[in-house]
């Protein structure tokens, strides 16, 4: 009896160290990912956080000026885009964080207002380098909190629209060009879609959001997100509208909903099933990689609809932030003030890495590649909205995609998903 | 806690008994912590302190990075047992773990059984069948996810069909626990074949001369010989099951029309503690989940009695 006791109180014990480890997997996953860093000796190596693969090899280059400059070493750990939040909170929570890393308009708020990040305005202020006037001042105010400066704009980028050359050749369809309107899209969209389900118009999820939808939404005069940040936009006539043009491009010119959320679009479009794709400018160098867009596909401007006029983008610009606790506060500055320089920041746009936050230098970004006619992205700055925010962005953000996935799948129709939507995140942002 | 309260009434007995320990039981006694010193600094930080820590945490409405916590009392156990996603990823877990845990034990006890006897290239089979534990959850996962990609995967390729192995609400998690069995059966073998090695090979050779055939030998001399190590196995493998997380992650986009009827009770916690930042709520889904586990390894603990041991 007591040996059977005794074996049943080890597998509650077991049970419950396993249950723990799923507790405290966030901290010790951060532990072990700071380990090869080297973030605690002072003369060390800065650890950099990104989430963007395809931006390493330049930013590297950047690292390596700046190393010659200073003499400081910097190493770029890059982290996905979904363990990138997982990783840093938990390093925030424990005290352990990368010293540079990138901020996102998501979460910008709540780790500003906490504290978690080093506040640069002094520094700002003394810096004989930096030119703050030559930023966007939207993308500055992204960074400040109670006016003070939080991190320096690395780069800005718009979406526009990608196509397949070699599809448009064949079914005889003149590429999409300015005079485009959304209704135009949506025909093209539909004639090149082939009855065997070997190619189809567009394709989108309902996770692209800021390369997707939200761009039809606000051309054609609906909105996500009240100006006071309070209630949600879509219960909006114009935002359903915009939402029902989506789900007619669904049923009519997209592969199913399971095909796109297996596949993923930009494989959809580097493997010949789609022909057209609204993609953001921070893919460039990962279709540049790629030898099947290289051949067929190019840029064009996003539609405009037909009858606000409007051709929207929205807009969005990611921060450098210094962790407030970095072991290395002065070298982790000069890494930052290092890419906010017009110099950085010129060298980021003509190797292609993004588009750049100063002001004038992005027109070397667009000559980054001859495979392409970039300057569609440019010209997308001429009407554009902020990607919305609040301080708990991505609990609404992603129960709107959860709930717009009813809709893709069919088992609802949109204007319910977008009454949905609208409901949940009303009671999300009332709890913020 | 309940270990130490379970394991003194015998050392108190054995020191009434004995006032005066020899050198050599001293040394003994110090040894023995020492060498099991380690495991238990391991266990008590890095396992017993983040348990009571969860359940501490339940209790409370979690603000950003730890701080700012408030207690809201039994809130979070409201709010998540009358969560019809709850639920739902509950029947999920349990579909996944019906699936695995059987088969995974069958499978690998018949090929221990095949792979204990005399045979050429058995260590190279053994090896082969142990690969996929060694490789990489992940990777194994991104396998698998275009192995079974509808459009461009070898699974219909080979077979000719349009299935949405992965994307289909009805199939999606019976597929995602095939890939459970694939990359949990090389383990199951090991524990097995150590098992069957411990089986006095005069039963064989006793019930053979009587006439016995294969398949005679193994349901009634093999299998209950092995009971022990299946018992094991099974209750390993149930915890282990209803844990699932790093599969389903992995296989299931958010995009994906049937990660509803496939995300685990694990995956729901992970979506609310670090997705959504409610560590709070997370807290009370692990609770819920050990509580569960528990109840179901109190009921195994009671089935122990087919179990036979020598």
């Amino acid at each position: 009896m007591k040996k059977k006791l005794l074996s049943a109180v080890l597998a509650g014990v077991t049970v419950l160290s396993l249950a723990g480890c799923g507790g405290g997997g966030g901290g010790s996953s951060a532990g072990g990912n700071q380990a090869g860093g080297g973030s605690g000796d002072a003369g060390g190596t800065l650890t950099v956080a990104i989430w963007d693969n395809g931006q390493k090899a330049g930013l590297d280059q950047i690292i390596a000026d700046y190393t010659a400059a200073t003499g400081n070493k910097a190493e770029i750990q890059v982290i996905t885009w979904d363990q990138y939040w997982t990783l840093l909170e938990a390093g925030a929570s424990g005290g352990d964080m990368p010293d540079v890393f990138w901020m996102h308009s998501n979460e910008a708020q709540r780790y500003m207002s906490n504290g978690i990040l080093m506040d640069l305005t002094d520094r700002i202020a003394a810096s004989e380098k930096l030119e703050m006037d030559k930023f966007p001042d939207e993308l500055k105010e992204l960074y400040q909190y109670d006016g003070k400066t939080y991190a320096i704009p690395k780069d800005m980028d718009t979406i526009a629209l990608w196509y397949n050359k070699t599809m448009f050749d064949e079914a005889g369809i003149a590429y999409p060009d300015e005079t485009w309107t959304w209704d135009d899209f949506y025909d093209a969209a539909v004639a090149l879609t082939k009855d065997d389900g070997s190619q189809y118009g567009t394709a989108m999820n309902p996770s692209n959001e800021q390369d997707g939808y939200l761009n039809i939404i606000y051309s054609m005069g609906g909105y996500v997100l009240s100006e006071d940040k309070k209630s949600s936009g879509f219960d909006d006539p114009n935002t359903i509208k915009a939402m029902n043009f989506v789900d007619s491009l669904i049923k009519d010119a997209m592969p199913p909903a399971t095909v796109m959320a297996e596949t993923g679009t930009d494989v959809l479009l580097n493997s010949g099933k789609i022909a057209m794709l609204t993609q953001g400018s921070w893919m460039v160098p990962a279709f540049k990689e790629n030898e099947y867009i290289a051949e067929n596909c190019d840029v064009a401007v996003l539609p405009m609809d037909a009858e606000t006029g409007r051709r929207v983008s929205i807009y969005n610009g990611l921060g450098w932030a210094v962790n407030a606790n970095t072991d290395n506060p002065e070298a982790a500055w000069q890494l930052v003030e290092w890419f906010g320089t017009k110099d950085a920041q010129l060298k980021q746009a003509q190797l292609g890495v993004t588009m750049a936050a100063y002001d004038g230098v992005s027109d070397d970004w667009k000559n980054n590649t001859d495979l392409f006619n970039l300057e569609p992205y440019l010209d997308m700055r001429e009407d554009v909205v902020f990607r919305p925010a609040t301080r708990a962005t991505l609990t609404w953000w992603n129960m709107m995609t959860a709930d717009l996935k009813e809709a893709w799948s069919g088992n609802c129709t949109m204007e319910e998903a977008c009454q949905k939507v609208a409901e949940d995140m009303n009671k999300c942002l009332a709890e913020e | 806690m309940a270990n130490t309260k379970n394991a003194s009434p015998k050392a108190n007995k054995q020191t009434k008994v004995k006032t005066k320990w020899t050198s050599r039981q001293k040394s003994e006694c110090v040894w023995g912590w020492a060498f099991i010193l380690p495991t238990m600094i391991g266990l008590i930080v890095l396992n017993i302190i983040p348990i009571f820590q969860t359940i501490y945490q339940s209790f409370f409405k979690t603000g950003d990075f730890g701080r700012g916590n408030i207690f809201i009392g039994i809130e979070n156990y409201k709010t998540i047992l009358s969560d019809p996603e709850v639920w739902q990823a509950l029947v999920n877990t349990f579909k996944y773990a019906v699936v695995e845990v059987p088969f995974s034990i069958a499978i690998a006890l018949v090929l221990a059984v095949l792979l204990n006897r005399k045979m050429h290239g058995r260590a190279a089979y053994r090896t082969i069948f142990f690969l996929p534990m060694v490789a990489a959850p992940a990777a194994v996962a991104m396998v698998w996810r275009w192995l079974y990609n509808s459009e461009f995967g070898l699974l219909n390729n080979i077979f000719g069909t349009k299935i949405n192995w992965i994307s289909n609400p009805s199939i999606a998690v019976f597929s995602v626990a095939v890939i459970g069995v694939w990359s949990i059966l090389g383990y199951n073998m090991v524990l097995f074949l150590a098992g069957l090695q411990d089986i006095p090979k005069d039963y064989y050779e006793a019930s053979s001369i009587d006439g016995a055939s294969g398949i005679y030998q193994f349901f009634h001399i093999t299998i209950p010989l092995l009971s022990p190590t299946i018992f094991f196995v099974s209750v390993t493998r149930i915890i282990g099951g209803l844990q699932v997380f790093d599969l389903i992650f992995m296989v299931m986009d958010r995009n994906n029309p049937a990660l509803y009827k496939t995300e685990s009770l694990v995956y729901l916690f992970y979506q609310y503690s670090f997705v959504n930042n409610n560590k709070g709520l997370g807290s009370a889904i692990v609770v819920f989940l050990l509580v569960i586990i528990m109840i179901i390894t109190v009921i195994q603990m009671r089935a122990q009695k087919l179990v036979y041991y020598n």
